[in-house]
């Protein structure tokens, strides 16, 4: 029997955080009192034209180059014309025919396996008003109309919906890596289209596809594909015709809703945008801008391996962007990475999720916390006291030395200071000498606990043990 | 006396300089000629109260420049904060904006005094000013002819002297056309040398705002003031600024003229051929060369003109839904019919016949056919005007077919409406800067225009030719004291 093959392609919308809108000054953000970042062009008043926010161009730029994209060096805008209350001109700008990128790709890693999939496009184009509707009355809130929004469109090279979530997950990763947006699912910054169809396994032939518009998470969108490849199978197989048509998923009851029929012949009567000249990317710019974009998790991870960092704490780091950005920070200065890693990854990475804080957001800074690392690797102070002092220096970055000097934190690592602290030790049991010379192995346990209670712990212990073995073997009773 | 506003400006602004007059004094007179010529109706809303504060207020400020106080009339589609604005439409009749257009900004810097917003054919839609949703404007020279559009109000406000300076826009000879046939002179400048910011868009991409006025030097010194690079406006040209009066009265010796044979066809009325051939000879007595020459597809600019503009007009006037501002229709049920109701109310019928065709002409498949193919036609048109300007310092020719025409009930007429055009659309398409000035009168007594088109940015070139044949012709052209 034919197997059917679910063919997958997934559209997305990214809110870029420029700090204007694409083709207006008023102010780009979200969460604020409606229609009050707005102006007389966000509104579609008569006379008003869009100017170019260069700083959306060049996140465009970004965008296609890490998806690996050709880039339009000769690009215009296009109008896309259709009558809705939330598109104040009653036609979008956006770029139809001469996307900023296309024709990229992206890698995924789908249980260590390597799948490449296909980029068809990345264009720009402006955001629409946000619709409230209550009873009968529909309000409209300006604040999001010409939000700049890059559009994301994959070729239909997803199989399942493992794929489609790892998918989703790396673009967020690299997306959040570039700083070109917050792609907060859950606040709309990042929003997800995905068509689905199904073929017999030995057919080149698409079958009809299904759309799911706006699912709100990554594993919504995975519920959502398993839930139209289970129901298209179903009609398939009962010979009923699958036809095009808008759905969306609804979370309460894990399933796929009709919304509407797709209409045949959807006229945008897409025209150039006389309003905007052709905008010309000479290479000098291209090379600046993509100069800018940071180093991207997958090579930040193969280096970590390198630096002799383990998997999982190279994974932990990549996964925490600011976590992973403040440890590049370090690997410009002398220290081991691995004890920085580990405890980046262990007590930094507890301190934030305890106190939900971003570490940008601490007073702690690369150089104070690169000469902790170095004082815990050179045994100058022991992991315990690290994490005291950790705490101490994310809270009120404090310098770490005069921190130590102000605590009286440093460990006693001078010898003859050791050595006399042993002697006052022994002078104080010296029934503990002779249970020692007579073979008591586990005086010495006894007497390495009374050292680190008048030093509180602040010896270097390794050192300590050895001038105590020392000195015991010393007395000649 | 002489009334003020048959003055010059140069001798107004003498006269403001010696305390002869104040401010008050011409803003005054120029409701009182208002008043007068009411039934020309060339206004669709007055700035009365407005202007004469700020007339008051400039008793108190120096005179800093020649158009201090100056009165100056806006095309009804040209955007004033808290002055109404209606582009002569039902739709924004009751629209009072929030903001000033780039152009106003420029005029109220040189403390010029908005007398009113001038009547227009609706949205600019037509070369008669008969669209308009407030009613015809009456021909100065004879009431019972058309003024000309769009700019119909702002052409009559000048030749009836009312006022001495107005502006215009100009999509397919909306300048031109009413300054031709009202005996008054209007350019329409480069594409992208006046700011289109707060100019109510009809087609982006052929939209110009221009001077209009009573003779060249007078034309010149309004460009001054409204031209310049504009960071709104993405179109807008970063030219550096220029005194556009300064080639006016050079020598014109050295000048290759053409005359696109199409421009002196059979076409065109034989009085203004007439005209024409009068001023080719004032041309060549001057020791200017005239060389007749063709342009290619200068005769499609009708087809172009209505696949082009009104495809981007139909876009362009998507935004007037009764949502944000403007009329919104009383009943409705749904969110469809309101636009459906909003738009079938508030807009006229020549406009609504318009955005039907345009929208048509981007529909699917028609983009290719129609607004693509004509894009290209566009770009070859412009490709030989830039080849004429390789030889030559200007183009000359008529402005239009024939003289005014009498008012009509009849004026769905929509293929003359556009053939009114046909010799204006070339430099809306191309976007070379273009003059129409007065060059003569027909035998009852109607005025003649003829337009000068020079390369990108060489507005100064035609006002150095323009003035040397208006010196030449010396003609009375203030209808109130020609005797018929």
């Amino acid at each position: 029997m034919v197997e059917l093959e679910p063919v997958i392609g997934i559209e997305i919308h990214v809110e870029l955080n420029t700090k204007s809108k694409v083709f207006s000054s008023s102010e780009n953000g979200y969460g604020f009192r409606p229609n009050t970042k707005i102006n007389v062009i966000d509104l579609g008043y008569p006379g008003t034209l869009p100017t170019v926010n260069k700083e959306v161009i060049n996140a465009g730029i970004k965008i296609a180059h890490i998806l690996n994209c050709q880039i339009n060096k000769l690009m215009h805008f296009d109008r896309k014309n259709y009558f809705y209350p939330d598109n104040s001109k009653n036609y979008q700008i956006t770029q139809s025919r001469t996307p900023i990128g296309y024709n990229g790709y992206i890698d995924i890693n789908v249980d260590n396996n390597i799948k490449r999939i296909g980029i068809s496009r990345v264009h720009i184009e402006e955001d629409t008003a946000k619709s409230m509707h209550l009873n009968t009355k529909t309000l409209l809130d300006f604040n999001r109309a010409g939000i700049p929004l890059i559009e994301i469109v994959t070729k239909p090279d997803i199989s399942n919906a493992k794929e489609a979530m790892i998918y989703i997950e790396t673009l967020r990763r690299l997306l959040l890596y570039i700083d070109v947006s917050d792609v907060k699912m859950e606040e709309g910054s990042m929003r997800c289209d995905v068509n689905i169809s199904l073929k017999p396994n030995n057919s080149n032939v698409l079958g009809t596809k299904v759309e799911v518009k706006n699912i709100g998470s990554i594993s919504n969108v995975g519920q959502s594909i398993n839930y139209e490849i289970a129901r298209q199978k179903e009609l398939i197989l009962n010979n009923i015709i699958i036809k095009e048509e808008t759905r969306r998923f609804d979370e309460k009851n894990n399933a796929t809703i009709l919304m509407r029929l797709k209409e045949k012949g959807n006229d945008y009567r897409y025209f150039p945008e006389p309003d905007i000249p052709l905008i010309e990317l000479d290479d000098n710019w291209i090379k600046d801008i993509i100069n800018t974009i940071p180093r991207l998790p997958s090579d930040r991870y193969s280096n970590y391996i390198k630096l002799g960092i383990n998997e999982v704490v190279a994974n932990k780091l990549i996964q925490n962007k600011e976590l992973c950005d403040f440890f590049e920070e370090l690997l410009s200065l002398e220290i081991n990475y691995i004890t920085a890693a580990n405890i980046l990854t262990t007590d930094v990475a507890g301190y934030l999720n305890k106190n939900n804080i971003n570490i940008r957001k601490t007073r702690l800074e690369a150089n104070n916390f690169g000469r902790m690392i170095d004082l815990l690797d050179k045994n100058e102070i022991s992991s315990k006291m690290a994490k005291e002092l950790l705490n101490e220096i994310i809270d009120k970055g404090m310098n770490i030395e005069e921190l130590i000097k102000f605590s009286n934190k440093k460990i006693i690592n001078d010898k003859d200071e050791i050595i006399s602290i042993i002697n006052t030790v022994l002078n104080n049991n010296k029934e503990s000498i002779v249970a020692y010379k007579s073979g008591k192995d586990n005086v010495l346990k006894h007497l390495m606990g009374e050292v680190m209670k008048i030093t509180k712990g602040q010896i270097n212990p390794i050192l300590a043990n050895e001038l105590l073995l020392k000195q015991l073997n010393s007395f000649e009773y | 006396m002489n009334k003020l506003m048959d003055l010059t400006i140069i001798e107004i602004n003498n006269k403001l300089k010696n305390k002869e007059i104040k401010p008050i004094d011409l803003v005054l007179e120029v409701f009182d000629n208002i008043e007068k010529n009411k039934e020309l109706n060339c206004f669709i809303s007055l700035n009365k109260e407005e202007a004469i504060i700020k007339a008051r207020q400039l008793e108190h400020v120096e005179v800093d420049n020649i158009l201090f106080a100056l009165p100056i009339v806006i095309k009804d589609n040209i955007i004033t904060a808290n002055l109404r604005t209606t582009a002569a439409s039902k739709i924004l009749d009751n629209f009072i904006p929030i903001y000033d257009a780039a152009v106003i900004k420029k005029i109220k810097a040189k403390n010029m005094i908005i007398i009113g917003k001038a009547n227009m054919d609706e949205f600019a839609m037509g070369s008669s000013n008969q669209t308009s949703y407030y009613g015809s404007v009456l021909n100065p020279w004879n009431k019972k002819l058309v003024s000309g559009g769009s700019s119909g109000g702002s052409a009559v406000a000048i030749s009836a002297r009312i006022a001495p300076l107005a502006l215009g826009t100009d999509t397919g000879g909306s300048i031109r056309q009413p300054s031709a046939f009202t005996g008054i002179v209007g350019l329409k400048p480069t594409y992208g040398r006046v700011s289109r910011y707060g100019l109510i868009a009809f087609a982006s991409s052929l939209d110009h705002i221009g001077p209009m006025t009573r003779n060249v030097f007078e034309n010149a010194l309004l460009l001054n003031v409204i031209s310049g690079h504009d960071v709104n406006d993405a179109t807008s040209s970063n030219k550096e600024c220029e005194d556009f009066t300064r080639l006016i009265g050079h020598d014109i010796s050295n000048f290759k003229i053409a005359i696109p044979n199409y421009y002196m066809s059979t076409i065109i009325d034989e009085e203004i051929r007439g005209k024409m051939l009068n001023v080719i000879k004032i041309i060549e007595n001057k020791g200017g060369t005239i060389v007749y020459v063709d342009i290619d597809y200068i005769d499609y600019s009708v087809p172009l003109y209505q696949i082009i503009a009104l495809g981007e007009a139909s876009s362009n006037l998507a935004r007037f839904d009764g949502i944000r501002y403007g009329y919104q229709a009383k009943q409705y049920i749904s969110i469809d019919e309101m636009y459906e109701k909003t738009r079938s109310e508030g807009f006229g019928e020549e406009v609504k016949r318009r955005l039907m065709i345009g929208a048509y002409v981007l529909s699917g498949e028609n983009a290719n056919h129609y607004y693509n193919k004509a894009l290209k036609i566009r770009n070859a048109m412009k490709k030989s005007f830039d080849s004429i300007f390789e030889n030559y310092d200007l183009i000359i020719g008529p402005t239009t077919t024939s003289v005014a025409y009498e008012l009509s009930s009849e004026y769905n007429d929509e293929l003359k409406s556009f053939f009114d055009d046909i010799l204006t659309i070339p430099s809306n398409m191309s976007g070379n800067p273009t003059i129409s000035m007065p060059i003569g009168f027909n035998k009852n007594n109607l005025p003649i225009g003829m337009q000068i088109t020079a390369n990108y940015f060489e507005e100064a070139k035609i006002y150095q030719l323009a003035s040397l044949i208006e010196s030449e012709l010396n003609l009375e052209l203030n209808p109130n004291k020609k005797e018929v």
